[in-house]
């Protein structure tokens, strides 16, 4: 049997005296999609961040596929864009090629833009994107390396219904193509819709699993309720 | 190394199109000019000649700061800062785009307030440019490496505007000691003391390395 995509033991975040993470256990299997909710502060984004290997645990391991940390097999998108405003759409997505070390970054660039519906806007400084537009571009960024884990922290921050909508749309299509997704949310009806297992963060802690194929959005809000009611 | 290109040309092109940081420190260059002409009146020229390497190099730290904080402070928009750090491979290879990218476009606003400083002070700094070029290259290769480090580190502050000046200056001590005192003997028309460009050179390859090799742990949240 082939080792998880993903494996955290016991992984601790402690910021001076202050615990931001305490002792998360987590595997994530390739092409699964995991919600993380929990109130703010509860030490979502500090997670997500350790696994993108922007932070280091103060203790616990981390493993990917039985192997060490790689950071090449990691997209990130975040509530932040991580784009250059001065640079065109493409010469962003050229530029992260460039970073990952891809042969040809500029027809990847062209095939990301198609994917993503961009392709009239590719000379426009993504400065001047709508934040719709900006986020799909901010999701061909994070896929130019073709990544085998897609981390997502609060990626509905800002967006419109519809553009949430095509959002969770797109997301959906990248799982059936394969990636593997964790999300970062506080939205329980966002996160039923994208993923099969959730973890319920509180005050640094887990608070509660929830698994279902497909998440059941009524059992994820009581046991989402109860996490908190716990730590109250 | 690609990594360390696709910084210097993303860092390039981004002031190319925006010209924010080139002409704050421009601007601030030639104000200080003003500033030093009325601080200092009535000088004779040969005093002139002797003060023109301090005061230059006064202007060039300073405007030095400003530009440094500004380079740092555009990756923090949209936490582009963040995009750099997941890159694959060695860290160091960032430190050094993005130092190189300081280190032309502040060699570029030093070369401008020079011709301004020999305008102000009436300095002719024509027959000192060979000498004076390999100086202040040399001493602005010390600037942006421990700058680039040091302004990474206070960029993620709440008060990084204060905080670099403070971690930065004492930093430059060897740096402005030796390019003083090579600059002065460049404007003199005199050889260059071998013990200044060693001193720089020293500075230089100790925080290239230390920065090169600290970059990793600076960009770790």
């Amino acid at each position: 049997m082939s080792a998880p995509l993903l494996t955290l033991r016991g992984i601790e975040k402690r910021y001076a005296s202050v615990t931001a993470l305490g002792g998360i256990d987590l595997e994530l299997s390739a092409g699964e999609s995991i919600a993380i909710l929990g109130p703010n502060g509860a030490g979502k984004s500090t997670l997500l961040r350790i696994i993108a290997g922007l932070a280091h645990p103060t203790s616990g391991t981390l493993e990917f596929a039985g192997g060490k940390h790689d950071r090449r097999r990691i997209g990130y998108l975040g509530h932040s864009t991580l784009l250059y405003p001065e640079l065109s759409a493409r010469e962003n997505l050229i530029f992260t090629g460039r970073l990952y070390g891809l042969a040809n970054p500029a027809a990847r660039a062209d095939q990301l833009l198609a994917e993503e519906g961009l392709t009239e806007v590719a000379g426009r400084r993504a400065g001047g994107f709508s934040r719709g537009m900006a986020q799909r571009l901010s999701i061909a960024r994070a896929r130019v390396h073709a990544p085998s884990l897609l981390l997502l922290d609060e990626p509905y921050t800002g967006l419109d219904e519809p553009a949430a909508r095509r959002l969770t749309s797109r997301l959906q299509s990248l799982s059936a193509e394969g990636h593997a997704l964790a999300l970062v949310t506080h939205e329980i009806s966002r996160a039923a819709l994208l993923a099969e297992r959730a973890l319920i963060l509180n005050a640094g802690s887990v608070a509660g699993r929830v698994a279902g194929q497909p998440l059941d959005e009524a059992e994820l809000a009581r046991a989402y309720a109860r996490a908190l009611e716990c730590e109250a | 190394m690609n990594v360390a290109l696709a910084i210097l040309w993303k860092d390039l092109i981004s002031e190319w199109r925006a010209r924010d940081r080139v002409v704050a420190m421009l601007i601030f260059s030639i104000l200080m000019a003003v500033v030093f002409h009325f601080a200092l009146p009535g000088r004779r020229p040969e005093e002139l000649q002797a003060l023109t390497p301090g005061l230059l190099w006064t202007a060039y730290i300073f405007a030095a700061l400003l530009g440094l904080n500004r380079s740092l402070a555009l990756e923090l928009d949209n936490d582009a800062l963040a995009g750099l750090a997941l890159a694959p491979g060695n860290r160091g290879w960032i430190f050094l785009g993005k130092a190189t990218a300081n280190w032309i476009l502040i060699s570029l606003v030093q070369a401008v307030t020079a011709l301004i400083f020999a305008i102000f002070y009436r300095v002719d700094l024509a027959p000192a440019l060979p000498g004076l070029a390999l100086v202040v290259g040399l001493g602005t290769v010390g600037i942006c490496a421990a700058g680039t480090l040091l302004a990474t580190m206070a960029v993620r502050t709440g008060f990084r505007e204060v905080l670099l000046p403070v971690l930065l200056l004492p930093a430059l001590f060897p740096v402005l000691a030796g390019a003083v005192e090579g600059s002065l003997a460049a404007v003199q028309g005199v050889s260059i003391p071998f013990e200044s460009l060693q001193l720089l050179i020293v500075v230089d390859g100790v925080y290239l390395v230390v920065a090169f090799l600290g970059f990793d742990y600076v960009l770790d949240e």
